[in-house]
């Protein structure tokens, strides 16, 4: 979220990838930064470590929302 | 002016604090305007002067809202020079507080104080100097994690992300032992004089105890401590194994002191030693500088010093940062 949040501060266009145990301290971040819009894409737990073809199974699932939150940006 | 919470009487006070989360589960002093005052007074500035932010939150740490952690805490008024040193170095950049309360890693201050502040506020350098016992130790340590909660908003499972926490986390908080170490003191390493007052913060996983037994080759005894030290604090399992590019502390008891010291090594030389040995996971040196190390004479008489692995992580590898502790500059408080 930090990341997503500094990406954003620089007026370029950003969506978190957060997963669902890391929801809620999203939410703490980006209220902390004044920032509770960022722009953020709930993903399932743990993503890290999981492998190059989960990783893939949940980009397919989740690529069409992270664009449509880019595209709420324009 | 900080928000007042009104109750009945100091056990309903109690509650409301345990129920807002104002804790750090155990109970603590009820932070009343006059005992908050008292600790402004003992600051020596004004209630609203700004000493920085605390994050995640990025909560403004005023005198007055540290002089009620410190209160909550069971501070004295003698404490408040420590206290307010310690909160300055976490609040510097190279600490970062931020990405360590929300990390995952189980990491907590380690306060190290050094020169004559050491007598002033009463901190223990000896027996049991991180456990239960020190009035001063316990309380500066704890001060910092209750401005750390109310100030910097952590919270375990929404902006406290450790895994597990571990006991450090109420407050860890020693002195260097300077009158019996062998060895100049920590912050004259670091650049201060001996005769000023600093406090030194990391953040650090819990302490792995590190036995070692001399031997009657002086030589071959002391190569061998500093390889177990080395080794302990690049154990499999440690961010510094597996990261690497962090510190470290090492906490060097009297007995384990005295044998380094015997065999001709000075503090330079047992941070050099120390980070020659200490290697990754897959090979690498474990830290960039022999200044990664910190070395620190404390503890009882006997056979087991410390070490503490670190995070190793954040923008600035959660680095350690000394500051000035500022004596003398206390304001008279009424009734002492």
């Amino acid at each position: 979220m930090r990341d997503a949040i500094n990406v954003a501060l620089r007026r370029i266009p950003a969506v978190a990838l957060v997963t669902d145990e890391f929801w809620a301290q999203g939410d703490f971040i980006a209220a902390s930064f004044g920032m509770p819009d960022v722009p953020r894409v709930r993903l399932p737990h743990p993503i890290a470590g999981t492998g190059s073809e989960n990783h893939r199974i949940v980009a397919e699932k989740v690529a069409a929302e992270i664009i449509d939150a880019l595209e709420m940006l324009r | 002016m900080s928000d007042l919470l009104e109750a009945v009487d100091e056990a309903a006070a109690l509650e409301r604090l345990h129920e807002l989360g104002c804790t750090d589960g155990l109970p603590v002093v009820i932070p009343t305007p006059p005992r908050v005052s008292r600790m402004v007074l003992a600051v020596g500035h004004a209630g609203e002067a700004v000493l920085g932010e605390m994050g995640p939150l990025n909560g403004v740490c005023t005198v007055e809202k540290l002089s009620v952690a410190a209160v909550m805490a069971g501070c004295l008024p003698d404490h408040m020079p420590v206290v307010v040193a310690a909160a300055l170095a976490i609040m510097d950049p190279e600490f970062d507080l931020a990405e360590m309360q929300g990390t995952t890693h189980a990491t907590a201050p380690l306060i190290i104080v050094n020169g004559p502040a050491r007598q002033m506020c009463g901190v223990a350098s000896s027996y049991g100097a991180l456990g239960p016992g020190h009035r001063a130790n316990a309380s500066i340590g704890r001060a910092i994690r209750l401005a750390m909660i109310n100030v910097g908003g952590a919270r375990p499972g929404t902006s406290d992300m450790a895994l597990l926490g571990h006991g450090g986390k109420f407050g860890q908080c020693l002195a260097e032992d300077e009158e019996h170490s062998p060895f100049s003191p920590l912050h004259v390493g670091r650049g201060f004089g001996a005769t000023e007052s600093t406090v030194t913060v990391i953040g650090t996983e819990p302490p792995q105890s590190v036995a070692h037994t001399p031997g009657s080759d002086l030589t071959e005894s002391s190569e061998r401590l500093l390889d177990t030290l080395a080794g302990s604090l690049t154990a499999p399992g440690t961010n510094n194994a597996w990261l690497g590019g962090g510190q470290a502390v090492v906490v060097i008891t009297p007995d384990h002191a005295g044998e380094l010291a015997l065999a001709g090594h000075d503090r330079s030389s047992i941070t050099a030693s120390i980070a020659e040995r200490a290697h990754t996971r897959d090979g690498r040196p474990a830290f960039r500088s022999t200044d990664d190390v910190v070395v620190v004479a404390a503890g009882g008489a006997g056979l087991y010093s410390y070490v503490f692995p670190t995070w190793c992580a954040g923008g600035h590898r959660n680095r350690a940062v000394t500051r000035i502790v500022e004596i003398g500059q206390a304001c008279a408080i009424p009734g002492t």
